[in-house]
């Protein structure tokens, strides 16, 4: 999908070279006005943050008074800091939520990819959660949670819940119940993603293989596996980095990591250092430092296990 | 098994033809089981995915009861929470609804003009830098952006677009510092930059030699050709405004100035008494996303694999 979409634009750039308006300095200038708008906000809100956010996290910074050079300080005080730590350990425990997300997403779509009557009605149900804010989601979603309130209901009805107490309210099962949020808002997301990528598969090697004696299963395996690969690396990507720079649901549902930090993510302590009262703008840009350092880590896990996303089929 | 449903043809001596229509039988019925199968899991998870908004619209019409519980139909009926959402806070909700569709209105037009003038060049002209441009841009994407949130809170301060000089001038500058930092749309130039690509060369050189400017050819040829992708991507941003809450919260001082989904948390966290004028709120704040997304969903599902594909 992407080696061969760069190959075509790089020879479509290659064409506009050759026949295009020949370069000048009108042209280039007239070319430059085009872009200027885009380039000074791309520059402050895009560029500027990931240079100046790296050079705060060396520094002690407040706003009030100038950044002051620090060196590794607050590396140093962020590592000591167990707050930090138990953040980052919940950050990587929603990792464990991609596979689900994803497993259940290309199930999702393979269902939804049937030619079956009223199918469009399905996808779009799917989709109403993926369209809504993470605030109104979360407050949805707390108040099914309360004690006596629905989700309590199901559960107990099903026999898989004994007393009547709230998920976000116990340490043990809130950043699940969380989790449980994110999974059901973001289905619809990589459902559309999975049957983009299923109607990219070819029909014709389906069939020849189910004529040839295939199973559906052996279809599946070997030829609508292979073929999802490059969409699986994106929305696992997407969904790996998202975990782990977890926050807006936690923030509406269990703000400050309630109960006894059990929800708290790196992400948030980095908002809470900054917002949180103490201006410490340092510090904070530090632990985004670390989380982005190790969503990248993910990011090339991800690219290993899914084989650089290249397709088989 | 022998069916009495078999069409009489099939029913004569010719013992092929009706092993034939047996097995024809016998895949129409599993057929028709799994495709009930496959209805029974679709609406299973219909009903997962759409039971939570119509707990919150049921709720919020009923005027007394049990609130948390699960229900199917209200008690009674009353728009008394409808009224109470307006009236009985501090939270001026009309301005959070007018807060809102200012900052989308700002913030669609903003993101749909710059990427539709940036894209243009990048696409389809010829001058120095433009793959470096390019590229970098790329590269953007791809880092990691977690200071985005204290850096821009800096910039915007040092911008003065929290400046208090007078209520007019102090509004405007708020929506500003809400809607400038998503304004440069990095998947929206990738958008239209593809879209560009796929307009017939032919159509801009003929505009070219006929003398036509610029500015002319992006306007009369660009942006009518790529209006599908233009609308997809208006739609995108309008969703992604609508719902944006984290940004104008930490950094609004003024409550007023906060759009919905902002304004709702605010709700929340003051008016806690009366949790279902709360649930009013947020069925309001969903009914114009929903309206919007139903309208341009077809656009919308395309905007969105695209923006993937690049």
């Amino acid at each position: 999908m992407t080696t061969k979409g760069r190959r075509v634009s790089r020879r479509e750039q290659h064409r506009i070279g050759g026949t295009g308006a020949s370069v000048t300095v009108r042209n280039t200038l007239i070319a430059y006005a085009f872009m200027l708008p885009f380039l000074i906000l791309l520059v402050l809100y895009h560029t500027w943050p990931v240079i100046f956010g790296s050079y705060l996290a060396f520094t002690k910074y407040n706003i009030i008074s100038p950044p002051q050079w620090v060196g590794l300080a607050n590396f140093r005080e962020l590592f000591a800091d167990e707050q930090f730590w138990s953040g980052l350990r919940n950050s990587l425990k929603y990792v464990l939520v991609v596979p689900v997300i994803q497993v259940i997403s290309i199930l999702v779509a393979l269902l939804v990819n049937r030619p079956l009557r009223g199918i469009g009605f399905f996808r779009t149900a799917y989709y109403v959660p993926v369209v809504t804010s993470f605030a109104v989601v979360g407050l949805i979603w707390s108040w099914l949670y309360k004690q006596g309130g629905a989700v309590n209901s199901v559960l107990m009805g099903l026999g898989l819940m004994r007393g009547d107490h709230s998920l976000l309210d116990n340490p043990a099962t809130a950043l699940f119940a969380v989790m449980f949020v994110t999974l059901w808002k973001g289905i619809g997301y990589y459902m559309v993603l999975y049957l983009a990528g299923l109607q990219g598969i070819s029909r014709e090697l389906e069939e020849a293989a189910t004529i040839d004696g295939a199973t559906r299963s052996q279809v599946f395996w070997n030829i609508t596996l292979p073929g999802l690969r490059p969409t699986i690396l994106v929305c696992s990507l997407l969904s790996t980095i998202s975990a782990i720079k977890v926050f807006e649901e936690l923030y509406v549902m269990t703000p400050n990591g309630y109960p006894a930090g059990s929800t708290y993510s790196a992400l948030m302590y980095s908002f809470s250092k900054a917002f949180g009262g103490d201006f410490n703008f340092g510090l904070a840009a530090a632990a985004s430092m670390v989380v982005a350092v190790v969503s990248i880590l993910f990011g090339l896990i991800n690219f290993s296990l899914t084989k650089g996303g290249r397709s088989d089929a | 098994m022998p069916d009495t449903t078999l069409p009489q043809t099939a029913l004569v001596s010719d013992p092929h033809a009706r092993l034939a229509a047996q097995l024809k039988e016998q895949r129409l019925r599993r057929e028709r089981l799994r495709n009930g199968a496959a209805y029974a899991v679709l609406i299973l998870i219909a009903l997962i995915m759409l039971y939570p908004f119509y707990w919150t619209l049921v709720t919020s019409l009923e005027p007394t009861g049990n609130i948390y519980e699960a229900k199917i139909l209200p008690t009674a009926l009353s728009m008394r929470n409808y009224l109470e959402v307006f009236s009985g806070t501090t939270v001026p909700f009309w301005r959070l609804i007018l807060n809102s569709v200012i900052i989308c209105v700002l913030g669609v037009t903003f993101t749909t003009v710059l990427a539709t003038l940036a894209a243009y060049p990048l696409a389809r002209m010829r001058f120095p830098g433009r793959d470096l441009i390019f590229y970098s841009i790329l590269i953007l994407m791809v880092l990691p952006n977690e200071s985005g949130l204290i850096v821009n809170y800096i910039t915007t301060i040092k911008l003065g677009l929290l400046q208090q000089t007078n209520p007019l001038a102090d509004a405007a500058r708020q929506y500003l510092a809400v809607v400038l930092p998503g304004a440069a749309s990095i998947v929206g130039l990738f958008l239209l930059r593809q879209a560009y690509l796929g307009i017939p060369q032919e159509l801009i050189e003929a505009a070219r030699i006929d003398g036509a400017p610029e500015l002319t050819i992006w306007r009369r040829i660009m942006l009518p050709l790529a209006t599908p992708t233009i609308a997809a991507f208006a739609i995108l941003e309008f969703v992604a405004y609508w719902n944006s809450f984290l940004w104008a919260r930490v950094m609004l001082p003024d409550k007023n100035m906060l759009p919905l989904s902002a304004g709702l948390l605010e709700l929340s966290g003051t008016f806690s008494t009366n949790s279902r004028a709360v649930m009013a709120g947020a069925v309001i704040t969903i009914i114009p996303i929903l309206i919007v997304f139903l309208m341009g969903q077809k656009y919308f599902m395309k905007g969105l694999e695209g923006a993937v594909k690049g």
